[in-house]
């Protein structure tokens, strides 16, 4: 019975979705603001039925109710709690419910914060949000159905379970952040849209969607971290990054959102750049879009990608439709969209902008075109080809390396335009210690981009400590302040500013981490208990092998002994061979998976999987890797989140 | 400052990046870059000598692991009646069995495929029909 509620929750959903549409577009028409309240609340209804069926799909996943078919699929009765829960967005239909379920809770917060706020502008910010839950509505009600019962004429009595890969912390949250991200862009795209639509080239619906770009941006940024943290503990290749289709998904909305985050300040601060920013958060939301089709369509093979690929030609019809109708309004809107100003010198913060903003589309175009160039190439020339993450490094290390550069150059100029003078004073030493660096890597014996990428690590790092010093310095000569109360009340005076130079401490942090990849070292070997190997001055000993069954899976369990080249004692490793479904009495359906253990240092991690085991025999089959510098990202990681909150938290006078 | 100098700027950005991106696509680096993918029987007929990727299933029983070095190991890749004589000396991916279907990527020498790269696909458990255990996408690959 409670399934077929939920199912009927979506149709009404639906309907609610085309009636607020129907309404709000007639409000716009006839200015009845009887009708614009009506819009308003079907438009929450929306919402509600939306919550209403995730909240009966959790509830059947709870309670193991077999009937339905998506329950039976991605979960058993053995399935952890926590898990059971996080089924909700493991798979086709419920990922799309799950999709559903945060855009109505952004939808609602957009329309209760903006009650007696942008009259003009929330009628068409509610169609374009309607607009898109309608199109995710349709997929969940009549092509991929979370609630469709199981089709078998027998009683199912247990569910598949869920991927032993999905079972693991960091896997239950990357994808809700990831969607938090992809989702929360379609605010300022709703925005924007109905700026467009209202005429309305004040910098004002700038300013009051700066901060759900923001959280937007923090959570796409968090998504796309978490999920390189769980491929580097839980897949076994010993990277964090594969430059696979639906990473790059979820990256290049990130770098067309990065670009739009600093050039709406040009907007907010001097009104330049109005088309610009137009057509950035219409390119972030398209390719929001574009990503859940690349995930969803199986046209590019990817970890990732979901088996179904019924819903691909729809997607690409809606990614046509948003940029059609975007652009075409747009394009009726240029006169409107003209900025006042112009740019008014090279050595100009706004030119900065202007620069590192070429740059992330740039950045976007090339990962847009090695994620498209099989597609393109089969369509062409008829040859099937894959593109391999050697391909992506050659592209786009150089033009990372100059957005870095960018970085740290950037902050150092000032608005209008940077008198000789003051080119000088604030450019002096951060390129003399980049030069000192360069020379000092290349003693080392470093090469090439490592050198490079180093030096602007150092370089960025000065540019951003100078920026600190002299704000301080100002606070302290003008107000007689200590160093600690300067240094705290100069932070929360210009929050943004200087969380986005934290910010860009997080991003030097990972660069450093990224260009330790060029140090990697990795060996596949076998070994019985008591012999040892050596890789990169470390030597690693095989102590013991031992066995252990385990609540849903059975453990075969390595124990490595890692000392260094001095014979000091590092580390005992204990990567594991693990069979799932071990009782099943079907081999075929049992799953083996390689746990891996990684002995993590601030300069190098030791990463160890133990891939397979001859029972016979007494021989672990282990590849060791030694990767210099990944915590580097992670730290990177931390210091990105901590600035970015400090840029949203809210001023006291808020 | 005139606008003309950022246009310029901005059609020399392009341009150089355009050509940088072009040019890697036709002459990458690596040769792990790209790879074409290629069905048995063409690699049989046109005798290919670069680097290509091949699909197909891992013939019942023919996985030989060599006694010598465990990490070793030889089979037959069968796609529809083709057959392919496969040597492979790293890692063995988790599903790697009888019957399973995988992708490789290698070099081809004398009836020999040396390949560097093997890849299965994700367990159909996880996505296929609930009774019906084979039925999944051909595009799917586990890494």
């Amino acid at each position: 019975m409670t399934p077929v509620a939920g199912g009927v929750a979506l149709s009404l959903a639906f309907g609610f979705g085309l009636l607020t549409v129907f309404t709000l577009l007639i409000y716009t028409k006839n200015q009845d603001q009887r009708l614009f309240l009506v819009g308003q609340r079907l438009a929450l209804g929306v919402s509600f039925f939306i919550f209403l069926a995730t909240f009966i799909l959790s509830y059947q996943l709870i309670i193991s109710n077999f009937d339905v078919d998506y329950v039976a699929r991605y979960t058993s009765i053995e399935t952890p709690f926590i898990y059971k829960i996080s089924a909700l967005w493991a798979g086709q239909s419920g990922s799309l419910l799950f999709w559903l379920f945060i855009l109505s809770i952004f939808s609602t917060i957009t329309i209760l914060q903006n009650q007696y706020k942008h009259h003009e502008l929330m009628p068409w910010v509610i169609i374009s949000l309607t607009v898109t839950q309608i199109f995710f509505l349709i997929l969940t009600n009549y092509v991929t159905n979370p609630f469709k019962p199981t089709e078998a004429d027998f009683i199912v009595a247990n569910g598949n379970g869920l991927n032993p890969l999905l079972q693991n912390i960091t896997m239950a949250i990357h994808p809700p952040t990831l969607y938090l991200g992809y989702v929360g862009f379609s605010v300022p795209f709703a925005f924007a849209f109905s700026a467009l639509v209202n005429r309305d080239t004040s910098p004002l619906w700038i300013q009051s969607i700066r901060r759900w770009t923001l959280v937007a941006w923090l959570f796409l940024s968090m998504g796309i971290i978490l999920g390189g943290w769980w491929a580097y503990q839980e897949l076994g290749w010993g990277g964090y990054w594969a430059w696979d289709p639906v990473e790059n998904a979820s990256f290049m909305p990130w770098l067309t959102a990065t670009a739009f985050l600093h050039s709406i300040i040009i907007q907010e601060k001097k009104d330049m750049l109005r088309l610009w920013n137009m057509v950035l958060i219409i390119l972030t939301f398209t390719l929001c879009i574009f990503g859940t089709f690349l995930t969803r369509s199986g046209v590019m093979s990817s970890v990732h990608s979901f088996t179904e690929s019924s819903l691909g030609p729809i997607f690409l019809s809606f990614v046509f439709f948003i940029m059609i109708a975007s652009f075409g309004l747009m394009y009726s809107r240029l006169d409107d969209l003209k900025s006042p100003k112009k740019i008014e010198s090279f050595t100009s913060r706004e030119s900065g902008f202007l620069f590192n903003n070429m740059i992330f589309v740039v950045l976007c175009f090339a990962v847009l075109w090695g994620t498209l160039f099989p597609v393109i190439s089969e369509a062409i020339r008829g040859t099937k080809i894959t593109v391999g993450a050697p391909f992506f490094n050659q592209i786009n290390t150089p033009i990372g390396l100059i957005l870095l550069g960018l970085t740290g150059i950037g902050p150092l100029l000032a608005w209008r335009r940077t008198g000789s003078k003051n080119l000088i004073r604030k450019f002096t030493l951060p390129i003399i210690i980049f030069f000192i660096s360069i020379v000092s890597f290349l003693l080392i014996g470093y090469k090439g981009y490592v050198v490079i990428s180093f030096s602007l690590c150092v370089f960025v790092t000065t540019a951003i400590i100078s920026e600190f010093y002299l704000g301080i310095r100002v606070r302290k000569n003008k107000f007689k302040e200590s160093l600690h109360s300067a240094l705290i009340n100069m932070i929360s005076k210009n929050r943004s500013r200087y969380g986005g130079y934290i910010v860009h401490l997080g991003i030097v942090f990972m660069f450093v981490g990224f260009t330790g990849h060029a140090f990697d070292r990795e060996k596949e070997f076998s070994l019985q208990v008591g012999q040892v190997e050596h890789l990169a001055g470390y030597e690693f000993e095989l102590v013991n092998l031992s066995e252990s069954e385990r609540p849903n899976h059975y453990a075969w369990i390595s124990k490595l002994r890692v000392t260094d080249h001095q014979g000091q004692f590092v580390t005992n490793l204990y990567p594991e061979k693990r069979v799932y479904f071990h009782n099943n009495p079907d081999i075929n359906r049992r799953q083996p998976h390689s746990e891996l253990d990684i002995y993590s240092e601030l300069n190098k991690d030791i990463y160890s999987i133990f891939s397979s085991i001859d029972n016979q025999k007494q021989i672990a089959f282990l590849k060791i890797m030694i990767n210099p510098l990944v915590r580097w990202v992670w730290i990177g990681g931390y210091i990105l989140v901590f600035g970015t909150l400090i840029a949203l938290w809210p001023r006291k006078e808020e | 400052m005139k606008n003309k100098k950022f246009t310029l700027l901005i059609i020399g950005v392009v341009a150089v990046t355009g050509f940088w991106i072009s040019w890697v696509s036709y002459n990458p680096s690596d040769e792990k870059a790209m790879a074409t993918f290629v069905s048995v029987n063409e690699l049989m007929n046109n005798n290919i000598n670069k680097r290509i990727k091949l699909g197909g299933l891992v013939k019942d029983g023919s996985i030989v692991i060599s006694e010598t070095n465990q990490l070793e190991c030889n089979f037959i890749l069968k796609e529809g009646s083709s057959e392919l004589y496969v040597k492979y000396g790293r890692t063995r991916p988790d599903l790697f069995k009888d019957g399973a279907e995988v992708i490789v990527a290698g070099q081809y020498n004398n009836g020999v495929f040396y390949a560097d790269e093997l890849q299965t696909k994700c367990a159909s458990r996880y996505e296929g029909d609930l009774r019906n255990e084979s039925s999944y996408n051909l595009t799917e690959v586990q890494q």
